[in-house]
């Protein structure tokens, strides 16, 4: 297999598990699904709005968001908001995020003084 | 545009009815935004339109995404045992029919030719009512969930390592498989051929003929329960394969398909139209024993009492079965 495949897909595996704590992050104000694409797109990260908007429901099910109906606005749109639940998850994994990266750091930074580079 | 609602029909068609508006709202909106920013003010064409929905993606795909989970008829779990029943299933549906149809060639061998077309006509109708049966039973098996965690298996103990070879609660893969492949013979030969139970005569050479025990008709009618019951039984062997070892719950399943054969034999031969009414005259008819009165007389004996016979006998085997499984009962009830 081509070595830049295999990269992508061990990359977007990665990126997969990282997207709920993104989408988390930018709901602390209400927002709806294209909104959230175009800002996480602006910050570097890519979600296809086919995979938002799935997504955005099932954390409503979970109990990890709050939404509501806009009909003011030109269109109708559904806005998602962090629920108290949600805000205390959002921090949890915020906690485990840092975690994981220092371990990862000392990891990395461990295999290069081994002298493996 | 028309493009639009197909396309956001294609995807809630599939998902639950309660969540279809609203998630078509919430589509149409998507929709809308992403054109809108596509053409940036200008005005929207239908290229526009159909190139946003190219982007969507494949509709099933997102509805997939909605529904969070693919749907199976038998998911992936089950399938590997579902194709191993199924093999059994159709193996044993061509032996039956092949014994049968050898059977009848050897009888009347000049009917060949008419054989040879029943024969093939009933193991393709076999293989598709096995295949269905199969199916059917293996959909409501995942339907409803029995699986390992249903089978009483869920929470992990030390007990419920591989057992070591003595331990009397794993099951021998060849019990169900002997089982299932000798129920569907039976099946098939009682659905297809229940004329061929019966006292075999041979008039001269060339001819053959077995005079059934059996009225055809009366039999008949008692069909769909057999096949209720066998089905039943059938069930009772496939949850054997998956679970691979005894539970309480395999086997109090076990005792209730024993006690209804038991109930579908009494239901039955306690009928006494069950049996060939012109079962004796068809006998005192044949050349063999026409003017042997003694003989007569002793198949007369036999045959009227073929009927607590028979259910003596079927009384007595499920008897033994329905004690072994109790026994069985309690050796996993002390190891569990």
């Amino acid at each position: 297999m081509d070595i830049k495949e295999t990269i992508n897909g061990l990359t977007q595996e990665m990126r997969r598990g990282t997207i709920i704590i993104g989408v988390l992050s930018q709901l602390s104000e209400p927002q709806y699904g294209y909104s959230l694409v175009s800002i996480l797109e602006e910050k570097g990260i890519n979600i296809d709005p086919g995979t938002m908007y799935p997504l955005l429901r099932r954390l409503e099910k979970q109990e990890l968001l709050e939404s509501k109906w806009d009909t003011n606005e030109t269109r109708p749109r559904k806005y998602y908001m962090l629920s108290p639940t949600g805000k205390e998850v959002y921090r949890q994994l915020c906690l485990e995020w840092q975690m994981m990266t220092v371990s990862l750091d000392s990891l990395i930074r461990g295999g290069t003084d081994d002298g493996s580079s | 545009m028309e493009v639009v609602k197909r396309y956001i029909h294609a995807v809630t068609q599939k998902l639950p009815e309660q969540q279809r508006a609203d998630i078509e709202k919430e589509l149409y909106g998507l929709i809308e935004d992403m054109v809108e920013e596509r053409v940036q003010g200008g005005e929207i064409t239908q290229n526009d339109v159909e190139e946003v929905l190219l982007e969507l993606g494949n509709p099933s795909d997102l509805a997939d995404k909605y529904r969070g989970s693919k749907r199976y008829l038998i998911g992936p779990e089950l399938f590997p045992t579902y194709l191993f029943v199924l093999k059994i299933a159709l193996a044993a549906i061509a032996i039956a029919t092949t014994v049968a149809f050898v059977i009848e060639t050897l009888l009347d061998p000049a009917q060949i030719q008419s054989e040879l077309t029943s024969y093939i006509s009933s193991i393709i109708s076999g293989f598709f009512q096995g295949f269905a049966w199969v199916t059917i039973i293996f959909f409501l098996v995942d339907y409803k969930g029995i699986n390992k965690s249903k089978l009483g298996m869920d929470s992990w103990k030390l007990s419920d390592l591989p057992p070591l070879p003595n331990q009397q609660a794993r099951i021998k893969m060849s019990e169900p498989i002997v089982s299932i492949t000798f129920t569907i013979i039976l099946l098939v030969l009682l659905t297809f051929s229940i004329d061929l139970f019966g006292v075999s005569f041979t008039r001269d050479i060339s001819i053959r003929t077995i005079i059934p025990i059996f009225d055809g008709e009366v039999f008949h009618r008692f069909l769909p329960f057999i096949w209720i019951v066998f089905a039943i039984s059938i069930l009772s062997d496939i949850m054997k394969i998956i679970a691979g070892r005894w539970s309480i719950k395999l086997i109090t399943f076990d005792i209730v398909a024993i006690v209804l054969h038991f109930v579908l034999a009494v239901f039955m031969f306690a009928d006494s139209s069950i049996w060939n009414p012109h079962f004796m005259q068809l006998i005192a008819e044949t050349d063999l024993i026409l003017n042997d009165s003694d003989a007569l007389q002793t198949i007369q004996t036999v045959w009227s009492y073929a009927t607590q016979g028979i259910l003596s006998i079927i009384g007595v085997i499920l008897g033994i079965q329905l004690i072994t499984t109790i026994i069985k009962y309690f050796k996993i009830r002390d190891f569990s």
